[in-house]
C-alpha cells in the first residue's frame, strides 16, 4: 500500500528500555515519490577468515561467467549469479617490507587499513581503516555508524605474532591509527546493543525480562499493534517476518545459554557464546541480517576467527590446530584438512547469503543492495603470500555490479583499488586510499 | 627476506627497459651476473615497450637463472612478476616484436601474468632499505613518469633511491621524458649513445664465454637479432655497469649537480668490455637454502608446539 503520508525511515518500536528499528517498508515511501526515490541504501560488510586458503580449491581455472565452482567455493554454487570472484588483488603493505617475520599480524592489520603496521607489542600504529572512513560519512544516517563482530579471542595486548601486538591479529576495523575497534563476540551483547536503546538493558528491564522470560518483542507489542493498523498487507507480512526473525535470534541465544550451563566448567565459554561454531556463526549472521534489514548500520566487519588462530575444528573431525595445519609442508593429508576448514567456513557464509537473498527490498533483495566481501589477508598460508588474495563480493552494491563472474586483474593490483571502488558505491568519494592506484575496472554494469 | 639490525644487503636494482636493442638483453644478463655475485639484487624488471613477447623473454631468462640454481622445476614462480606497460600507451616496440616469443619456458601467458610497471616499481622500492636502491632506465620514460604521479611518490623515491641512470642524450623527446628529466628528485646520470658505440660488446663472446650452456636465452636472442657475427652497441650495459659499480672508475663523469653525464674513458675500454663479458655470461650461482631443511623443520615443529601450548592456556583461562 502506498500512502500519501510516509512512515519515517527511522521509526522505532519502543517499550521498557527497548527500541526495535523497522525494516524498509513500502509505507516509508511517499506516494508521489514512489517511482523516483524508493532506492534502499547500499550496505557493505567484510567477512574475514584467517591463515590463508588452499588456493587450488578456490581459484577456478577460467575467467568470465561463473560455471562450476572449485571445491572450497562449492557451497556458493547455488548463488553464483550473486557473487563476483576476483583474481590477483594484492596487499603489498602486508608483506615484510624489511620488517621480517610476522605475516599474520601484518596481513590482518593492513587488510582494511592499507598501511604497513608498526612492528610492536606496545605502541601500536596502523591507519584508519576504510570501513571507518565510510562509517564516518554515512554512519550519521543510521543508529550505529558501524558494527564490529567476531567469534574468537578479543585480546588487545601481548605478542600474537613475532613481535606484533594481538591488537593487530584480533581487529579488522581501526578508528584512528592507534585505536582499533575490538569485535563483539557475545551474541547476547550484540543483541542488546542492537535492540536495547543503544546500550545494555537497564538492570530493571533486564531483571523484569529475566523474571518473566519474555521476549524483547513483548515490550514493544503496544507499539507494534498501533503500527500494524496503518500498514498494507505486504508491509504487515514484511513486519511479521522481520519480528519473527528477531524472536528466532532470541531463542537461539537462550538455547545457547542453556547449553553452556550444562557444559563442563573447563569447557565453558566465557561469553555465553554457542559452543558450536556453525550455530555461533548463524547467530551472528542473523543479527547482521537484521541490522542491515532495519538499516541500523550500513557498515559491518566480521572477523570470523583471528589471524594465526590455532583453533581446532572438532565439529568436522579435525582436532588439529588451524594455523599449524596451514604450514603443511605440502603433505597431502594436512592440505586436505585445511581445505575442509576453508570449505566449512564458506558453507556458513553461503547460508548467510542464502538468507540475505530471500529478503525482499525495493525492487530486488537485501543482498542486491549489499557488498559483502569474503576474503583473507593471505593467499597461500603455508608460504605467507600476500598476492592473489582470495576475495569475492556477494551482492550487487545496489544493482550496480555485474555479478556472476570471475574477474582477473593484472598481478600486483592493489586490494585498495577495490576499496576505492566500494567507497564510491557507498557515496564516499576519495582520490586515494592506502596504496591504491585507481578504481577497479570491469566491475560495474556499464 | 631482509631483517632489521643486520648490514644492508647489496643494492636493489630496478631495471625499466624497452628491450628496444640487443644491449638491453645483455644489460639484463649482466644484472643476473651481478646478482649471482651478490653485488646487486634484482628489485624489479619492467618492460616499457608493451610487447608481451619482451616480458616473456625477461621471464624466460629469470626462470633460466632460477632453474639453473635450484634445479629443474617451476622455480620461483611466485616471485616478483615482470612489469609490462600497457600496449596502448607504449611509445616504442621491442626487438622481440620481431623475434617473437622465446623458445624457453616462461610463466607468462597473457598480460594478466604481468604487473603494471609503476605499481610494481613502487612495491619493489618499498621493500628496499633507505638509499639502497638504484634505477636504470633504458627506453621510453613512460613508466617512470607514471611512478612520479603516484601518491607521495617524490618523498619515498628520495628516501629509497640513490641514483637513476638513464640511457640517451638527456634531452626530452616526449612529455614523459620531459617530466622525468625535469622532476626526478634524486641524482641522475645520463649515458649517451656515444658510450655504446665506443664500447662495443664483442659478438665472438657468444661462442666462447656462453659456451657453458647449450640453450642460453641471451645467445638465442643475440643470434636471431642480426646475422652473425656482429658486435653490439652497449649503451644499456654501460648504464648497468655504472649503476652497480659507481666507484670503479670505469667512466668519467661530467661536472654538475644532481644531473651528470657519463663520459667515455679510453684508458678503461678493455676493462669495461671485460666486465661486460664476465657479468653477462656469468653462470648462475647455486644458492643454498637460507636454512637447511632439517633445521627448518625443527623450527616449524617448535612453533607448532608453542601454538598448541598457547591454545591450551587459552582454553584453561576463566
Amino acid at each position: 500500500m502506498i500512502t500519501k503520508k510516509a512512515l519515517a525511515r527511522r521509526t522505532f518500536l519502543r517499550g521498557m528500555g527497548t527500541a526495535v528499528a523497522l525494516p524498509f517498508l513500502d509505507a516509508m515511501v511517499p506516494a508521489m515519490a514512489a517511482t523516483r526515490s524508493a532506492k534502499p541504501p547500499v550496505r557493505m560488510a567484510f567477512v574475514y577468515v584467517p591463515n590463508g586458503i588452499i588456493m587450488d580449491g578456490w581459484n577456478p581455472d577460467y575467467e568470465g561467467p561463473l560455471r562450476e565452482l572449485p571445491r572450497i567455493l562449492k557451497p556458493l554454487e547455488p548463488y553464483r549469479e550473486d557473487i563476483t570472484l576476483f583474481g590477483n588483488l594484492t596487499h603489498n603493505t602486508g608483506r615484510a617490507l624489511l620488517d621480517g617475520a610476522g605475516d599474520h599480524g601484518r596481513c590482518c592489520a593492513s587488510y582494511l587499513t592499507g598501511v604497513q603496521p608498526r612492528k610492536t607489542v606496545t605502541d601500536i600504529k596502523a591507519g584508519v581503516s576504510f570501513d571507518q572512513i565510510v562509517a564516518n560519512q554515512v554512519g550519521k544516517q543510521t543508529r550505529f555508524p558501524s558494527l564490529e563482530l567476531g567469534m574468537e579471542d578479543a585480546r588487545q595486548a601481548g605478542d600474537c605474532d613475532s613481535g606484533y601486538s594481538c591488537a593487530y591479529t584480533n581487529n579488522l576495523a581501526w578508528k584512528s591509527e592507534t585505536q582499533p575497534l575490538p569485535p563483539v563476540l557475545d551474541p547476547r551483547a550484540l543483541f542488546e546493543r542492537l535492540f536495547g536503546n543503544g546500550m545494555a538493558l537497564t538492570p530493571e528491564a533486564r531483571a523484569r525480562e529475566n523474571f518473566y522470560r519474555r521476549s524483547i518483542l513483548d515490550f514493544v507489542s503496544d507499539d507494534t499493534r498501533k503500527l500494524e493498523t496503518g500498514l498494507g498487507p505486504t508491509d504487515r507480512r514484511k513486519l511479521d517476518e522481520y519480528l519473527s526473525s528477531i524472536r528466532e535470534i532470541e531463542r537461539q541465544i537462550e538455547k545457547a545459554e542453556r547449553n553452556n550451563a550444562q557444559i563442563d566448567p573447563h569447557m565453558e565459554k566465557p561469553y555465553g557464546v554457542p559452543a558450536d561454531f556453525a550455530e555461533h556463526f548463524k547467530l551472528m549472521a542473523d543479527m547482521m541480517t537484521v541490522a542491515f534489514q532495519a538499516d541500523l548500520t550500513r557498515v559491518i566487519t566480521f572477523l570470523v576467527t583471528h589471524e594465526g588462530t590455532s583453533r581446532p575444528y572438532r565439529e568436522i573431525d579435525i582436532p588439529d590446530g588451524h594455523h599449524p595445519l596451514t604450514h603443511h609442508r605440502n603433505q597431502a593429508d594436512m592440505i586436505e584438512k585445511v581445505a575442509r576448514i576453508n570449505s566449512y567456513h564458506v558453507r556458513q557464509f553461503a547460508a548467510w547469503i542464502a538468507k540475505m537473498r530471500t529478503i525482499r527490498e525495493g525492487d530486488g533483495t537485501l543482498l542486491d543492495n549489499c557488498m559483502i566481501v569474503y576474503g583473507a589477508g593471505l593467499s597461500d598460508g603455508n608460504r605467507h603470500l600476500h598476492e592473489d588474495l582470495p576475495t569475492l563480493i556477494a551482492g550487487r552494491g545496489g544493482s550496480h555490479f555485474k555479478t556472476g563472474r570471475r574477474i582477473v586483474y593484472r598481478r600486483e593490483t592493489p586490494m585498495c583499488n577495490l576499496y576505492l571502488t566500494m567507497m564510491e558505491r557507498m557515496g564516499v568519494h576519495v582520490e586515494h586510499f592506502g596504496d591504491s592506484t585507481g578504481r577497479l575496472e570491469a566491475l560495474d554494469l556499464t | 627476506m631482509q631483517f632489521p639490525g643486520t648490514a644492508k644487503p647489496a643494492v636493489g636494482i630496478v631495471f625499466d627497459t624497452a628491450m628496444g636493442g640487443i644491449d638491453d638483453v645483455l644489460a639484463l644478463a649482466m644484472l643476473y651476473g651481478f646478482e649471482g655475485k651478490s653485488q646487486a639484487r634484482i628489485a624489479a624488471i619492467a618492460v616499457s615497450s608493451g610487447d608481451l613477447s619482451a616480458a616473456q623473454f625477461c621471464d624466460a631468462l629469470r626462470l633460466f637463472n632460477a632453474g639453473a640454481s635450484t634445479g629443474p622445476g617451476p622455480a620461483n614462480l611466485h616471485g616478483m612478476p615482470m612489469g609490462l606497460a600497457d600496449g596502448g600507451t607504449a611509445a616504442e616496440s621491442s626487438i622481440f616484436n620481431k623475434l617473437g616469443k622465446p623458445v624457453r619456458a616462461t610463466g607468462i601467458d597473457s598480460v594478466k601474468d604481468t604487473a603494471d610497471p609503476a605499481t610494481l616499481m613502487r612495491n619493489a622500492l618499498m621493500a628496499q632499505h633507505d638509499q639502497n636502491a638504484a634505477m636504470v632506465l633504458s627506453g621510453a620514460a613512460i613508466d617512470l613518469a607514471r611512478l612520479l604521479d603516484m601518491y607521495g611518490a617524490k618523498d619515498w623515491i628520495v628516501r629509497k633511491v640513490r641514483l637513476l641512470c638513464v640511457t640517451g642524450t638527456g634531452k626530452a623527446t616526449d612529455s614523459a621524458s620531459e617530466k622525468v628529466l625535469a622532476g626526478w628528485p634524486t641524482p641522475m646520470v645520463t649515458v649517451g649513445p656515444e658510450i655504446g658505440e665506443a664500447l662495443p660488446f664483442p659478438g665472438g663472446s657468444m661462442e666462447k664465454d656462453f659456451a657453458w650452456s647449450t640453450g642460453h636465452p641471451v645467445v638465442d636472442a643475440y643470434r636471431r637479432y642480426q646475422p652473425m657475427p656482429y658486435d653490439a652497441p652497449s649503451c644499456a650495459m654501460a648504464a648497468m655497469l655504472y649503476t652497480v659499480r659507481p666507484d670503479e672508475a670505469y667512466f668519467k663523469l661530467s661536472d654538475g649537480g644532481k644531473r651528470r653525464h657519463l663520459i667515455f674513458d679510453a684508458g678503461q675500454k678493455e676493462r669495461v668490455i671485460r666486465a661486460y663479458i664476465e657479468m653477462a655470461s656469468a653462470k648462475p650461482v647455486p644458492r643454498k637454502p637460507r636454512r637447511p631443511p632439517d633445521e627448518k623443520k625443527k623450527e616449524e615443529d617448535k612453533e607448532e608446539k608453542k601454538d598448541e601450548k598457547k591454545d591450551e592456556k587459552k582454553d584453561a583461562a576463566p
